[in-house]
């Protein structure tokens, strides 16, 4: 065994260990004068001397900016931190290392063998504590729950002995087996299901016995030796059942209850009603809609050749618990679903949605992970496994809210691209038939992952088990993605699925529904070591995996292909038609039940849902008197986390790879506005773009959730207008992140209403897709958003999100270079505002400030709107505005803020002009009210006629003209006073005050 | 007509191969992307082209020095190929990952006719992260290099986390005394950017962006000239497109300079080969 060390020359500059110094410093006030970070290599493996040193030479030490040893450097330092990862842990640059080895030195590693990555940092600082150390090693550079770490005084260290790497290698010392389970009563079988963390539901259990007492089923399973359910069979339909495969909520019975009115309704399934049946009929009408509700992704036409795929998830249960290796391993995996969906499409974009805690909090409640350590986790996570793709991000939002430290969201969406015929076939079809051979693409399977579904199932407790954070590894998906594409193009792909949650059970399970059976040799999956038992090789999670069909007559050249891009392809069983799931090991069956198991009477899930409507709640409009210094408030506004620049994230993303950038996420003559929307060219050759949108606003559930959808979808919607997309052509995706719903009077008092606010936002769900005819392409659910955080005195308080969703919007654009952005382009252009502003400031930005609520959410009059949108499209497609913006949180003040900044022009605008349904709304109303359904426009002078004629009848009204880069942006109040006087100065400063500092 | 032929690799967390092969088709060359385990099988051979192309991306992960495995990987299977390559006359260009390989491979700066020597490195960005911004670049006018011909200034997006080009002293000297410097940060008026960020994005030294070999065939650089391929690439594209409008003028969505510096190298191939 050796280790190599290796560091930056000291003379250059050691950005890891520079962030190092200000984050302990920033974040914990401990002063670190200096550091540096020491790479290790450990090499568990028999080198010669000569192999050994070209490889420290060659691979591991550049001689321009490194210096490397085989004993410990030389570095001085009053402390020594060593962090390392646990054994079983990916840890991805071992891996690449072992690649890179075996390549140069022409060995491949043995079984026994293997590379190991650690760092080492030496800290000097004069009052450095051990205490202070410990912090920073624990709460800056490592997770307990992936990392380990030793702290050596300067006294402590051994200059020979180093660190004392051990490789973290597993060693399972186990016999793989199986179990039977004892069924012999309900309770018995509750209790197996506990102890096993099979979360099986209370009511499936007397289905699940009945099923293996049932005489029949028995005698054929004694034909295969088996007799009692085997723990393989059990975990396979406690997967099946879980709420995140089975989305047993959205499928359940609602009972909801108006108090107020005393409508009673029973509702049969939320999916069924709500998103299933105004899609179906939608694909009727819409040409464009090609493949919905059924794959891993939806699909819509793009152009004559071509069909675009889309798809969002979120990741918050892991995340919450190790930032990185959430969040990497939630983008990482989003982006499989596209490679899964038909025969496979290529990756052409994505994007990402945080919501997160307040991260300056300093309160006693103790969440896994500080907001602030998360963000910093979540933003990293998703840089590695975007970038690392080759998929651009072009597009993110990041929220914060107290209710997100209970458990914080983590949304990633995927996009991608495919031919609409692959040799020969519909690329959006695709079955499995008998004789297929299933193949598995891609990763090994480890204990990692496992129970994940099962955990995301649930709330954040101090029992939730870590095994299910895991740490996605893009390089192994990015080669399999390239192989993956060649093979479909040359049709030797029959199926395509990805291994998420369930891992093989689901993916197999799922597929072999089509042909109606399968027989899976656990033995031949290809493992990361030995020692696992069946039914983890059968459920882990562990990433980077694709199942595909592929016909015997195929396999050579498929095998061919794989080995030529570098991924590993193993044949695992076949499908065939014999109605049964059958899972063997060493030709021994350890699992043999029927196909259509899981349509055996599996009871739905049933919840109370008792809608208290505001009014019943103790909501009312605040009192707040009209402020008297709006250049001081405006400037406040700007500077709320919520409304501020978080270009620092958004830099860190590669949002132009492929050459496809349009509209970028940051637009602005100082590139730093956050965007309406992105467009993409997904074609390179087409002129059609691809323009997406997403929106968050949480806070409206405050007030009522169905307002909080409707204004959701109505942004979503307004903002690809705005940049030129068509209403004719827009396809959603929902990403549910609710709190738990099953009332229990102790532990969840609450439930009754949360189940209202879910029945509500999916009415409204439906309402709003149905008056702007959008299919809802793809959508999830992610039912737990809660934690049990542990205060000052022990007690666990629990915290719950705000009722939330995800919103994303796709439009196609016929021709890029109709596409416009917010900047004001030139001084004496016409500024108009469209849309109607109301009195509506409940649960705003500007009530938000003052910790008020309110009563008075913006609610969405679709009629009206959908035909201002059209008036605004056609106007976009004449080429007639210089800019176009989509009003959005924080009101017209705020966005016309935004303008300024990105004109770096100067506004002079007169409040009294602004459409409104009042004659005496004040200032502060008008400025920050967030009604739906409003853009601000900027055109030449010429341009006016022909826009007022086109918007005759609507609520759009010319307030105000842009001014030269000397001047500010001018606000006159109703009353003809001028209230707000603010250079584009001013504005940037406050904007980029927050997080100015984070480049 | 005899086509020009351009290869670009591909395989192993490449990335900007697809975009890479249009830009060399919108320039007038065929484009070929090739697996780098199919050059290294012999299956393509890279004397059946003119052109060779390290694109950008993550090789290997950039885990372990960005662009180094692959340098390692392709000088084990390939590197007299490489070198007989080069030796031919032929053009070879690294963008962002693939100048980072070019460097661990020392065919880049290729100072004394020395095509195996690591004497610069590109390492972590000074601002700590990943960077995805434009920059202005300023060409050296006198280079040898054959792609930047006629090109005074370009605007190309950087999109990377190991951009900082630094050597030792005598050697930055050596490269602005050969004109090996090709481009360098900026300023909007094509002054350098001197050091300052975020004009210069990554700390790199002299505001180093891209250099060439003593005979400018070999040519390496940070930024991305196939990111702007259209015109719609460029940020301000909306900005520029109402200028014109204001001017009565028809928004021209012809050539970029992106696919200018391909069609140089594409055009000193035609006069030079064929």
């Amino acid at each position: 065994m050796y280790t190599i060390e290796t560091a930056l020359k000291q003379e250059l500059r050691d950005a890891e260990a520079s962030a190092l110094i200000k984050k302990a410093g920033t974040y914990f006030c401990i002063p670190v004068q200096s550091a540096r970070s020491i790479h290790l290599v450990t090499i568990e493996a028999d080198l010669t001397k000569d192999d050994l040193e070209r490889v420290q030479k060659e691979i591991f030490t550049n001689p321009v900016t490194r210096i490397s040893s085989l004993a410990p450097l030389d570095i001085s330092f009053d402390w020594c931190i060593w962090i390392g990862f646990r054994p079983g842990v990916k840890d991805n640059p071992g891996d690449t290392a072992m690649e890179a080895v075996a390549d140069l030195l022409g060995r491949p590693f043995k079984p026994d063998e293997g590379i190991y990555t650690s760092r080492r940092y030496c800290l000097k600082g004069a009052d450095l504590t051990r205490q202070d150390v410990e912090k920073i090693a624990q709460e800056l550079l490592s997770n307990p729950i992936i990392q380990r770490y030793k702290i050596f005084s300067r006294d402590q260290w051994d200059p020979k002995k180093g660190a004392d790497v051990k490789p973290a290698r597993v060693i399972l010392d186990h016999i793989p087996c199986f179990d039977f389970i004892d069924i012999a009563s309900d309770q018995t079988l509750s209790q197996i299901s506990d102890q096993r963390n099979l979360a099986l539901n209370a009511r499936d259990i007397p289905i699940i016995r009945n099923y293996f007492l049932d005489p029949g089923v028995l005698a054929q399973r004694r034909k295969m030796g088996l007799s009692k359910p085997t723990d393989v069979e059990l975990e396979y339909i406690s997967q099946a059942r879980s709420d995140h495969c089975n989305h047993n909520t959205f499928n359940g019975i609602f009972r909801y209850m108006d108090v107020l009115s005393g409508e009673k309704t029973i509702e049969n399934s939320l999916f069924k009603t709500y998103i299933q049946q105004p899609t179906l009929a939608l694909k009727e009408k819409k040409d464009w809609v090609v493949s919905v509700l059924w794959d891993n992704a939806g699909v819509g036409e793009f152009d004559e050749q071509n069909n675009y795929v889309v798809t969002g998830e979120t990741h918050n249960s892991p995340s919450n618990m190790e930032a990185y290796g959430g969040a990497i391993t939630g983008i990482v995996g989003v982006y499989r679903d596209p490679m899964g969906t038909g025969l496979g499409s290529r990756l052409f974009m994505g994007s990402f949605g945080f919501c997160v805690g307040d991260i300056t909090y300093d309160g006693p409640l103790k969440p896994p992970l500080h907001p602030r350590r998360l963000l910093d986790g979540v933003v990293e996570g998703v840089k590695d496994g975007g970038n690392k793709s080759g998929v651009p991000t072009t597009f993110g939002q990041t929220l914060f809210d107290a209710g997100y430290m209970g458990k914080s969201l983590v949304f990633v969406t995927a996009l991608g691209i495919m031919p609409k015929q692959v040799a020969g076939r519909p690329s959006h079809e695709k079955k499995t038939s008998p004789g297929d051979l299933i193949i598995m693409s891609g990763g090994r399977v480890g204990k990692d992952g496992i129970h994940g579904v099962t955990a995301s199932s649930e709330s954040y407790s101090e029992n939730t088990p870590a095994g299910h954070v895991q740490i996605g590894d893009p390089y192994t998906q990015k080669k399999m993605h390239d192989f993956l594409l060649v093979c479909r193009d040359e049709g030797l792909i029959q199926f395509i699925t990805d291994n998420g949650g369930g891992g093989l059970s689901s993916s197999i399970g799922e597929t072999a529904m089509i042909s109606n059976g399968c027989l899976v040799h656990l033995d031949r999956v290809p493992l990361k070591y030995e020692g696992l038992d069946m039914w983890e090789i059968w459920v882990s999670e562990s990433q980077e995996r694709m199942t595909i069909a592929v016909t015997p007559a195929d396999l050579d050249r498929f095998m061919a292909l794989s080995k030529e891009h570098g991924v590993e392809s193993t044949v695992i069983g076949e499908y065939t038609d014999s109605g049964k799931l059958h899972i063997t090991y060493k030709e021994k069956t350890c699992a043999y039940v029927d196909m259509d198991l899981l349509d055996k009477g599996f009871p739905a899930w049933e919840f109370d849902a008792v809608w208290l409507p505001p009014e019943t709640r103790g909501l009312f409009e605040p009192v707040i008197r009209a402020p008297k210094d709006f250049n001081a408030l405006m400037t406040a506004m700007l500077a709320r986390p919520n409304i501020c620049s978080k270009e620092w994230i958004i830099r860190q993303y590669d949002h132009e790879v492929q050459g496809g950038s349009v509209i970028k996420p940051l637009v602005g003559v100082n590139r730093n506005i956050p965007s309406d929307a992105s467009v993409t060219r997904p074609v390179l050759t087409s002129k059609k773009g691809l323009a997406f949108s997403q929106t968050l606003l949480p806070w409206y559930s405050k007030i009522d959730a169905y307002h909080m959808m409707t204004c959701t979808i109505d942004e979503a919607v307004r903002r690809l207008i705005a940049v030129g997309g068509s209403f004719a052509h827009i396809g959603g995706v929902d990403n549910f992140c609710w709190p738990n719903i099953a009332y229990d009077a102790r532990t969840n008092p609450d439930g009754t209403f949360k189940a209202a606010q879910l029945v509500r936002a999916c009415r409204a769900l439906k309402d709003a897709c149905v008056a702007y005819e959008i299919p809802l392409l793809s959508g999830k659910d992610s039912m737990y958003v809660d934690g049990h955080l542990e205060g000052a005195f022990g007690e666990r308080v629990k915290v719950s999100a705000l009722e939330t969703v995800q919103f994303s919007a796709t439009s196609v654009i016929a021709d890029v270079v109709r596409c416009q952005t917010l900047d004001p382009k030139a001084a004496g252009d016409y500024i108009y505002v469209a849309g109607i502003t109301k009195n509506e400031l409940g649960a705003s930005e500007y009530y938000d400030m003052f910790g008020k609520t309110g009563r008075n959410v913006p609610q969405v009059i679709f009629a009206a709107n959908k035909i201002l949108y059209k008036a605004v499209e056609k106007a976009i497609c004449l080429e007639i505005p210089a800019s176009c913006h989509g009003v959005a949180r924080g009101g017209i003040g705020v966005h016309l803020a935004l303008m300024t900044m990105a004109g770096g022009l100067g506004m002079d605008i007169d409040l009294s002009c602004v459409p409104s349904d009042a004659q005496d709304l004040p200032d502060e109303v008008l400025l920050f009210s967030e009604s739906a359904g409003r853009f601000l426009l900027t055109m030449a002078p010429d341009q006016a006629l022909v826009f007022e004629k086109l918007c005759r009848g609507l609520a759009v009204r010319r307030v105000g003209t842009v001014t030269t880069q000397n001047d500010s942006l001018k606000i006159k109040g109703i009353q003809g006073d001028s209230i707000v006087d603010l250079s584009g100065k001013a504005l940037a400063d406050a904007f980029n005050k927050p997080f100015g500092d984070m480049i | 007509m005899r086509q020009v032929k351009a290869l670009i690799l591909t395989g192993f967390g490449l990335n900007c191969d697809n975009e890479t092969a249009l830009a060399f088709e919108l320039a007038g060359a065929q484009s070929h992307r090739v697996h780098i385990n199919a050059v290294i099988a012999g299956k393509v051979r890279l004397s059946d082209f003119h052109i060779l192309a390290f694109g950008g991306g993550f090789s290997w992960g950039d885990d372990h020095g960005a662009g180094v495995i692959q340098a390692v990987k392709l000088k084990n299977h390939i590197g007299e190929d490489l070198l007989s390559f080069v030796a031919a006359g032929k053009l070879v260009i690294g963008i962002c990952n693939g100048f980072q390989a070019l460097v661990n491979l020392g065919l880049l700066p290729g100072l004394d006719k020395e095509y195996t020597r690591r004497s610069v490195a590109i390492t972590y960005n000074d601002c700590g992260s990943f960077r995805d911004q434009w920059v202005h670049l300023t060409a050296a006018p006198k280079s040898p290099c054959v792609f930047t011909k006629g090109i005074q200034a370009a605007e190309f997006p950087v999109r990377h986390g190991e951009g900082k080009f630094i050597a030792d002293p005598d050697v930055v000297s050596a490269l602005f005394a050969n004109r090996q410097v090709v481009f360098q940060y900026a300023d909007e008026n094509a002054h350098p950017a001197e050091g300052v960020f975020p004009l210069n994005p990554n700390g790199s030294v002299q505001d180093i962006a891209g250099i060439c070999d003593p005979t400018g065939k070999v040519f390496g650089l940070m930024p991305h000239p196939e990111a702007y391929n259209h015109v719609t690439n460029h940020p301000d594209w909306t900005r520029h497109k109402q200028m014109q409008k204001r001017l009565n003028k028809p928004f021209d969505t012809k050539d970029t300079s992106g696919i200018q510096l391909f069609r140089n190298g594409v055009d000193y191939i035609r006069e030079r080969f064929f």
